[in-house]
């Protein structure tokens, strides 16, 4: 056996090799188990929120080193790169990690001004620290299996937090959440199988280079529609996601918080990388079932929200018609409209964890997660203007980001010269109509929650919600607001991204590098009892991956 | 063999199916084994079937490709975690609603009105309730765990009393106890 050369701690430029993209993963994952140990209350929030405050530092650093186009690629272990396994940082894993680093920033502060004995004692915050590990490494690992692995630790640890506390209702929505969830894991695990049949690797980006070799096949696009209905599901795309509305709400609001915020969008980024960077070569049938789903799922989600009554089972719905629009988004296919779908992506994600931090403290303070209160302007004009800023995000009016994000999405539609222009005006209608809709439902919650006067014998006792129980909120408005202010930098970002994808060689020479992928000769020397062997070891369309190591 | 190997899979994935449509919940735990016994077959029939070929270099070739192996291994190990994890919340839905079935997670029986923690199956694991608390309170103590069971019996003596009225005691009579 080789010694692994030391892993490099050097800075990451020029060279590719850098351990930077296992350190969100390996900094959660051992701090969640550091967290079960038996701490006082103080210590356990202390460490979670300076360990979320270094994981922002370190996704942050990410970015930056991708910002120039670096894909930062580290082998686990010092396995060669398509036999082990790598994790993978390129301009879109980067943002992709500093968005979970930011929400979960969020959830833990806010876990940590609301205390929850109960929840706690069975370590709320070492889940929340191994969910963000199993997010953090879905964006970050560049092997199929292994992304199935990174979903496990994620699902796994986003059903002890669905159910802990054993509320009926945490058991009846978790017990769907799980139940759905296993299988679209089981479907994935044996698409992964068949996947490494028919190519002979895992490795993301060795998949792109033989499936380019391979060129257009049927087995193939079979395949990749398989992973499309997987991560459709996991990202609660119309008919695979009922799941979701019922199984947020049921939740704390910190963990609705992330969970609203990022887990869906973990399905969206497979769906990206599958589509741009893997499965390139046929990508019509993968654009067109994204469309129909899409619409389909913004109309579904926009008639939820007008159904609903209370404050987060309303949020739900507009995270599955956010989620619409991501993947109407991915359906348009041109690199502009990937773009726009990147800055809606950003948009979303944290206006969802402020809205859920907003309706946290909202329901807090009146004690009922209805939203018919009436009368809360004159009392908390504070929050009145947090929600509308995040109101008007979630609907897409200017002068805030979701609408430049919407705009950017539905002039790509419009720009879009493909052979699927009728689906994709089908889903501009769509997206407007749902737009519609979702104001409909947000002035809803202004005239129920803000608006008016409350009746005299219906006047609401509000409990304090002291400053520091208010301030995630605030801190998520800001970011909120940010996206607007600071349009311009970041819609350049969202653009390098998507130019970045644009170019799959990039991704795959930045993980194997320029020269063509080499079989290593079977061992010979060091192995005593087996001195010599011929090197059938490796049939000609099967490459032997070397060892799989897995969290 | 491919061929025997597809119809096996079919079949375990269809009794798998069949069994998650179960309204029982242990069927719905014991058919996703049966699917994900399915995948993992179909795992090695896709990554190539061969007899008398195991993957040790001492021996000599052919080989068999070892590395889907190690792909059932992983998904072993992750399908016996997860099943552990819905039994658990299997026990719990039973202990919280006296039932093993999917109406136990039914809206309807949140409706009851005497009770709104349902019927506890068994007394001695009351579910939780989560306090409402601004403070931080330390764990419960011993102290706390045996009102908690004395709750859940006060619970069942006062089932028949009118909406509400058992839940007030109940509460009463632990805030005294506190006191």
């Amino acid at each position: 056996m080789t010694v692994p050369d030391p892993i490099q701690l050097s800075w990451p430029l020029p060279g590719t090799e850098s351990a930077l993209p296992a350190a969100p993963v390996i900094l959660a994952l051992g701090t969640g188990l550091l967290l079960m140990l038996p701490l006082s209350r103080a210590a356990r929030s202390a460490l979670s929120i300076g360990v979320t405050l270094l994981m922002t530092v370190l996704s942050a650093l990410l970015v930056w080193s991708t910002g120039d186009g670096t894909v930062l690629s580290h082998t686990m272990g010092a396995w060669a790169a398509p036999f082990g396994i790598v994790l993978v940082a390129d301009r879109l894993s980067a943002w992709m990690s500093l968005l979970t680093s930011v929400s979960l920033l969020m959830t833990v502060l806010y876990s940590a001004a609301f205390p929850d004995r109960v929840r706690e004692q069975y370590h709320l915050f070492a889940l929340l620290q191994l969910l963000a590990a199993g997010v953090q490494l879905s964006f970050l690992t560049g092997d199929l299996f292994n992304l199935f692995v990174a979903f496990e630790v994620m699902l796994v640890a986003s059903y002890a937090l669905t159910v802990l506390g054993s509320t009926r209702e945490q058991l009846r929505e978790g017990f769907r959440y799980i139940v759905m969830n296993l299988v679209a894991s089981a479907l994935l695990v044996a698409t992964c199988g068949m996947i490494y049949g028919l190519l002979g690797t895992l490795n993301m980006a060795h998949l792109a280079q033989r499936a380019t070799e391979l060129g257009p096949s049927h087995y193939v696009s079979a395949f990749s529609t398989l992973l499309l209905i997987v991560f459709a599901s996991k990202s609660a795309q119309f008919p695979l996601g009922f799941w979701l509305p019922g199984t947020y709400p049921a939740v704390p609001v910190a963990v609705g918080a992330f969970f609203g915020a990022i887990l869906t969008k973990v399905g969206i980024y497979a769906l990206i990388r599958t589509f741009s960077t893997m499965f390139t070569q046929e990508p019509l049938i993968a654009q067109t079932t994204l469309l129909i789903l899409g619409s389909a799922t913004m109309l579904f989600g926009a008639l939820g929200l007008v159904s609903q009554r209370e404050w987060r089972r309303i949020l739900s719905f507009a995270v599955v018609t956010s989620v619409g629009y991501m993947a109407f988004g991915l359906g348009i296919g041109t690199p502009e409209a990937l773009d726009a779908t990147l800055f809606y992506m950003t948009v979303s994600v944290l206006v969802t964890s402020a809205m859920f931090l907003l309706a946290g403290i909202a329901e807090k303070a009146t004690g009922t997660s209805y939203i018919t209160v009436r009368g809360m302007l004159e009392h908390r004009p504070l929050w009145a203007a947090a929600f509308m800023l995040g109101a008007l995000t979630i609907a897409g009016l200017p002068p805030t980001g979701g609408f430049i994000a919407k705009f950017a999405l539905v002039q790509a539609g419009f720009a879009a010269s493909s052979p699927l222009t009728p689906l994709i005006y089908l889903g501009i209608l769509s997206a407007l109509l749902s737009s519609l809709i979702i104001l409909y439902a947000m002035l809803n919650i202004w005239r129920g929650f803000f608006w008016g006067k409350a009746a005299k014998d219906k006047e609401v006792q509000l409990r304090p919600v002291s400053l520091r129980q208010q301030a995630p909120m605030l801190l998520a408005m800001f970011t909120v607001a940010a996206t607007a202010l600071a349009a311009g930098p970041l819609g350049g970002l969202t653009s390098r991204i998507a130019a970045q994808l644009a170019d799959p060689q990039q991704y795959i020479s930045g993980v194997l590098g320029d020269r063509p992928v080499q079989i290593p000769p079977a061992p010979t020397a060091e192995d005593p009892e087996a001195p010599d062997h011929p090197s059938s070891i490796s049939p000609a369309r099967r490459a032997p991956k070397a060892e799989e190591d897995h969290p | 063999m491919e061929t025997i190997f597809a119809f096996v899979i079919a079949i375990l994935v269809g009794v798998g199916v069949f069994m998650l449509l179960s309204r029982v919940i242990v069927r719905v735990v014991i058919g996703l084994s049966f699917i994900s016994y399915g995948v993992n077959l179909a795992i090695l029939t896709a990554g190539g079937l061969r007899q008398d070929s195991p993957p040790l270099l001492s021996e000599p070739a052919p080989y068999v490709d070892p590395l889907p192996q190690a792909l059932i291994l992983t998904a072993i190990v992750i399908g016996f975690a997860t099943t552990a994890l819905l039994l658990t919340v299997a026990i719990r839905a039973y202990q919280v609603a006296g039932h093993d079935d999917v109406a136990a997670f039914g809206d309807n029986l949140a409706d009851d009105p005497s009770n709104p923690d349902g019927n506890q199956a068994d007394s001695s694991h009351p579910s939780p309730d989560i306090p409402d608390t601004e403070a931080f309170e330390p764990a419960p103590g011993s102290n706390e765990m045996l009102l908690l069971r004395a709750r859940s019996e006060l619970r069942r003596t006062f089932q028949d009393t009118p909406l509400g009225t058992a839940q007030d005691q109940t509460d009463n009579q632990v805030q005294k106890e506190n006191l």
